[in-house]
């Protein structure tokens, strides 16, 4: 059976790959393929958008890490509820907004949703393990 | 018995030791315990420990860490292929794929090996994706 919430996790594993994309191509066009393609041994580094978006992949991959188990700790359980359900789409919610706003530097923001997608997660724990 | 997807994910699980192996060894020796076992402040290293490492080191700690990131996203797809039940021979196929990806990548940036660094990259990225649209539209 696909839970509700297992769904939202596999969408959030696609925004990440979504992320990973657009990461790659704003490094692709401030370094170059070429260095993307080398062993990178000069540790070039991008700036604006694109280092904003390798930072905004780094924290979505450690929001991914977070956000997985707890889902897991859920559906061994079998403690899936509207709560639960209602959380994970915040999380999904957050997530998504987080991306353009790191991208586009929208200050407070930003941050707003990335609160979000953490307490929604802490959330699902504290319901997970009750 | 464990699935074909999990037993691969417990493959993967064990090559990310195997690559903290390869990366530590060489690393320790060059950098010595004085500095590995130290907090490692920049200030008084003088720097990233990273950048004092020699090439083909720095090269394995990348990989290392790039496989990290892989790993956790290989992990979301094999829980939600298992949960949702949607596993097939097409899901079987990319877990192997990723696993073969994943470990032809170390030699591959260790060696310096361009394109096919960035080709088995995205061999293992694409199986991963392949994975998780499985699991959603299946």
């Amino acid at each position: 059976m696909f839970g509700d919430e297992l769904t939202i996790l596999g969408l959030y594993g696609l925004l990440v790959v979504a992320t990973l994309l657009a990461q790659a191509t704003g490094a692709m066009g401030q370094l170059g393929m070429g260095y993307l393609l080398s062993s990178r041994d000069e540790g070039r580094t991008a700036a604006g958008m694109a280092a904003r978006l390798e930072r905004a992949l780094a924290n979505s991959v450690t929001a991914m890490a977070l956000f997985a188990p707890a889902i897991l700790i859920l559906e061994a359980r079998d403690g899936f509820t509207p709560l639960t359900l209602a959380c994970a789409q915040i999380f999904l919610l957050a997530r998504v907004v987080y991306l353009p706003s790191y991208a586009f530097g929208v200050t407070g923001l930003r941050s707003l949703a990335w609160s979000g997608g953490f307490f929604a997660t802490v959330a699902l724990y504290f319901i997970g393990l009750a | 018995m464990m699935s074909v997807e999990l037993t691969v994910l417990t493959l993967a699980g064990l090559l990310q030791v195997l690559q903290f192996g390869l990366m530590s060894v060489p690393a320790n020796v060059e950098l010595g315990p004085g500095k590995t076992l130290s907090p490692r402040d920049r200030s008084r290293l003088g720097g990233s420990l990273e950048d004092q490492l020699s090439e083909r080191t720095a090269r394995l700690y990348r990989a290392l860490n790039n496989h990290f990131e892989g790993l956790i996203l290989f992990t979301l797809a094999v829980v939600v292929v298992t949960l949702g039940e949607a596993s097939n021979t097409l899901t079987q196929a990319c877990a192997w794929i990723y696993l073969a990806a994943r470990i032809a990548y170390i030699p591959a940036y260790a060696f310096g090996l361009s394109p096919w660094r960035s080709l088995v990259w995205f061999a293992g990225f694409l199986a991963t994706t392949v994975m998780l649209l499985t699991a959603l539209f299946s």
